[in-house]
């Protein structure tokens, strides 16, 4: 249940929908156009919501309180204060987002349920201030608010109030799909696969949610408007948990999966609503009030059971195409530039990177407790510019809870952790990035609804500035988006994937989605990058490969450090060797130090020093690696 | 002084039926990470239950056995019919479905028993004054079973085999498996202990509090808001936080403004979750965020 941009599917779909909606009001009866009329205003609301749930992942149970309060402040200002409508309908928007910001603010942190439930609780407090307050009117609510008026002409009819909603449903539209195929899109669609490795990208998950959520209740917003101008009326129920239900509805049906599935669904729940509201009290005599509910739970069941992706995915599958494209793959595929390079030149050297040798990260006294138990005990650590630190140990010596830790996924027990002189322990991971460093996952963090360049343009995050404004409105995002593609192809063509480029990520075999990782790391230009596990399974020559970039990335002035298994690889690549056992730091020097000292070996094959047959094999052992390498 | 008193007292049997439902969002949510939002739902189902089957002729012990049997086979149908099906359960999908549930149940609820708000027989008792507090017998009735209910679920995840499994499925899902316990089984059983719970809620307080078809939502979003004061895991902190938050809108209800009532549960809930969301009445503050 995602959003997957598809370009020619939409193109299509807004195509149909214009035609459709334009000749809706000639073609069908009175009664139709009138309950047309609410379907195109709910689907305002409704984009909104889809835009939340499927490009920001969250569920808003309280989409109505943000229509209420559009709704509210646009009567209170159009009859109390005599305001124009427009000025009066961009207060009411303004109001809408303020309240789901604050809301947000205090709630997105938060995991997925306590936003549903605290936006439930605002349509309850919000129904209970509105029935409670003289200034809104009460349970009666508020009266007489005109029908809109443009040059003379008063759009009263259902006919003409159609007309006038469809541009706005249709730009509402627009606006929702530039979005979701943008750069904060992008990020977005990122973190609903692996919210910690978009945060490890630079993806601030809080603030694109907190933004994406205003703007669904913005969506909100302009839809209470024009509720309030068509029913005229406005009371507590425009805040009723069974419209936000309603709503949540449409979007489910029409599909998460595409924003313009939100109008075909506000027609067809709708229809349905009207048709459930004449049919129920014929069946059981005396139903009154919200029957309709009835369908609304009963739908949302079978739709999240059998159809999760609503009607969108109900489309797919019938024009036979159920896997979707990536996003902007279409640009990336004109500039391929390809890169022979089988020197050893510096890459991704950049100026303003401090001294060669100058410490980049320092780590001091770091610990970790989980529960009772040490995991990493009082390190201390120091990563030069233009060095590879590599980072050795058993299984369960701490090295991924070390990177954690820096890389901000994990806050310290104890301990500093500085890059660049600035502390940056306990700070959410795009913290991190944003210092330009940047790490990969031992166990593959891969945004599996994206193609491999899909990912690694995730990768240029930070390296691109298009907010979520201009990505609305498209056209001025569209050359940076050329743009990102482009640079992310050469990511993509420097660890050796170009030809599987626009390959969706998780057909790759593991060993290429480590490389994709490592890529995808890269688009970020960091001046530190920690790489976990980088080697494990990549073949023979893929590993000689890997070796040689991060030797080129040296020579560029980039820190590295690299937990590995494949010790003589490490041995041979780094210029410093730290040894973790039991989360204790047990040596700390050079590849030649580390190989001949006597605990490093003992660790790894589990034996007491003082043990002559085991300090026989250890001799062995050291003597041999060192003549291998 | 006794008007204090009177609406701490009050408030102390309104948060006990928040806390029942409260351990029902607990039960589901630590193995499945489930928020129920049906959970409200359970009770005002056995209240109207409880109300037609006394209405039939049944004597009142006996009504109440068949309403929360009913709602316990209806949480486990749920279970069944909906979460177990479905493969990849998110947050956003777990919320969509047990809302569907929520939503259809009321609906039956409305088509069956029509529109208006009633109230269950209240059990044996007189009504007592102490120290110029008036209590109504059902309202000790309704401490009592709260007291006995969470006493047992207590035991029940503490002192028994069954119970630790559950604790097992809900801190590491993997070694569980390891070890044997069935996540269908625990899932089940969840369902099970929430339908329980939140049915006896629905029956102790339907006398005082009258039930309708649309009283589980505010029910169920304080519940909620009980369970999230225990950080939604603990029992222990789910009672309390009940409790506490029944006490706190009595209080600004009484001094306050009555409209205000259902305000303060979402305050409470914002506050909590803004400065302390691992929870209030817990013992230790290890965020499961």
């Amino acid at each position: 249940m995602r959003l997957l941009p598809s370009r020619r599917s939409d193109l299509i779909g807004f195509g149909v929908l214009i035609v459709v909606l334009a000749v809706f009001p000639l073609l069908a009866p009175p009664s139709w156009v009138n309950v047309g009329v609410y379907a195109l205003i709910y689907a305002i609301a409704a984009i909104g919501l889809t835009l939340l749930m499927g490009l920001a992942g969250q569920v808003s149970l309280g989409q109505a309180s943000f229509f209420a309060i559009g709704a509210y402040t646009q009567a209170i200002l159009v009859t109390r204060y005599d305001w124009s409508g427009i000025t009066a309908a961009v207060v009411a928007v303004v109001l809408a987002s303020l309240a789901a910001f604050v809301l947000g603010l205090a709630l997105l942190r938060l995991r997925g349920h306590y936003l549903a439930l605290g936006t439930l609780g605002l349509g309850i407090i919000i129904t209970v201030l509105a029935t409670e307050s003289e200034f809104t009117g009460g349970t009666s609510g508020i009266f007489g608010i005109p029908k809109p008026e443009f040059n003379n002409r008063t759009y009263n009819s259902p006919s003409e109030y159609f007309w006038l909603l469809v541009p706005v449903v249709v730009i509402g539209l627009l606006v929702a799909r530039n979005i979701v195929s943008s750069r904060i899109g992008r990020a977005l669609g990122a973190v609903n696969d692996s919210e910690v490795a978009a945060e490890t990208l630079g993806v601030d998950t809080f603030r694109l949610r907190l933004q994406v959520f205003t703007l669904s209740a913005a969506y909100a917003g302009v839809a209470g408007v024009f509720f309030a101008h068509w029913l005229a009326v406005v009371n507590p129920n425009a805040a009723n948990f069974p419209l936000s239900v309603k709503f949540l509805l449409i979007s489910v049906l029409g599909g998460l999966g595409t924003v313009w599935g939100a109008v075909i669904g506000a027609f067809l729940v709708e229809f349905l609503d009207e048709s459930m509201s004449t049919f129920i009290p014929q069946v059981i005599p005396g139903a009154t009030g919200e029957v309709e509910l009835l369908g609304f739970g009963v739908v949302l069941v079978l739709l999240v059971i059998l159809l999760p992706g609503g009607l969108h995915q109900a489309w797919q599958l019938a024009v036979g195409r159920i896997v979707g494209r990536g996003g902007g793959a279409d640009e990336a595929a004109a500039a391929p530039t390809a890169r022979p390079d089988p020197d050893d030149s510096p890459l991704f050297a950049r100026a303003g990177r401090s001294e060669p040798g100058s410490t980049l990260l320092e780590v001091r006294g770091l610990t970790k407790h989980f529960g009772g138990v040490v995991a990493v005990d009082d390190i201390d650590l120091e990563v030069r510019t233009g060095q590879i630190l590599a980072l050795i140990g058993p299984n369960g010596a701490g090295k991924t809870t070390c990177f954690n830790m820096v890389s901000g996924v994990l806050t310290p027990t104890s301990g500093t952790v500085r890059l660049a002189g600035k502390r940056i322990d306990g700070r959410k991971p795009h913290t991190f990035a944003r210092a330009r460093a940047t790490r990969t996952f031992q166990n593959l963090q891969v945004f599996g609804s994206m193609t491999v360049l899909g990912n690694v343009m995730v990768g240029r995050f930070l390296r691109s500035r298009a907010a979520m404004l201009r990505g609305a409105l498209y056209f001025p995002a569209r050359a940076e988006e050329a743009q990102i593609a482009r640079s992310a192809y050469d990511v993509v063509e420097m660890v050796g994937l170009g030809a599987e480029a626009r390959r969706q990520a998780t057909d790759l075999p593991f060993g290429r989605q480590r490389l994709m990782e490592v890529a995808r790391a890269l688009a970020t230009e960091p001046d530190l990058l920690l790489l976990d596990e980088p080697m494990a399974g990549l073949s023979r020559t893929e590993r000689r490969e890997l070796a040689l970039l991060l030797r080129r990335l040296r020579a560029g002035g980039m820190a590295i450090v690299l937990v590995e298994h494949d010790v003589e690889a490490v041995l041979a690549l780094a210029d410093q060797v730290a040894v973790l056992d039991d989360g204790r730091l047990i040596a700390l020097g050079t590849p030649d130090e580390i190989r001949n000292d006597p605990a490093v070996v003992a660790a790894y094959l589990g034996v007491d020093e003082d043990d002559s047959e085991a300090a026989e094999a250890v001799r062995e052992m050291t003597g041999g690696s060192g003549g291998q390498s | 002084m006794t008007d204090f008193l009177q609406l701490a007292f009050a408030g102390l049997s309104v948060g006990a039926v928040y806390a029942l439902i409260g351990i029902g969002f607990v039960a589901i949510f630590t193995v499945s990470e489930v928020i129920n939002l049906a959970q409200g739902e359970f009770a005002a189902l056995s209240g109207l239950i409880a109300i037609s089957a006394v209405a039939s002729g049944l004597p009142l012990p006996v009504a109440v056995l068949v309403a929360v049997a009913s709602v316990a086979v209806v949480a486990l149908l749920m279970e069944r019919l909906t979460i177990a099906p479905v493969k990849r359960m998110t947050t956003l999908t777990s919320i969509i479905l047990t809302l569907g549930v929520s939503t259809a149940l009321k609906a039956v609820m409305l088509i069956v028993w029509g529109p208006n708000s009633q109230g269950l027989e209240a059990f044996p008792g007189e009504n007592v004054t102490v120290l110029g507090v008036s209590i109504r017998s059902q309202e000790l009735w309704i401490l009592g079973i709260t007291a006995v209910v969470a006493v047992a679920v207590i035991w029940f995840y503490e002192q028994t085999g069954w119970g630790k499994a559950l604790k097992a499925c809900a801190e590491q899902p993997t070694a569980a498996r390891l070890v044997g316990i069935s996540l269908a089984r625990a899932s089940m059983l969840s369902f099970l202990i929430a339908g329980v719970t939140g049915a006896i809620a629905g029956v102790a307080a339907s006398p005082v509090y009258f039930t309708s078809w649309d009283s589980g939502l505010a029910i169920g979003l304080k519940g909620f808001v009980a369970a999230t004061l225990g950080g939604l895991v603990s029992v222990r902190g789910a009672v309390l936080g009940g409790l506490a938050l029944g006490v706190l809108e009595s209080l600004v209800a009484g001094y306050v403004d009555t409209g205000l009532r259902d305000a303060v549960a979402f305050v409470v809930l914002v506050v909590v979750l803004v400065v302390r969301p691992s929870g209030v009445f817990t013992r230790q503050a290890v965020a499961r965020v």
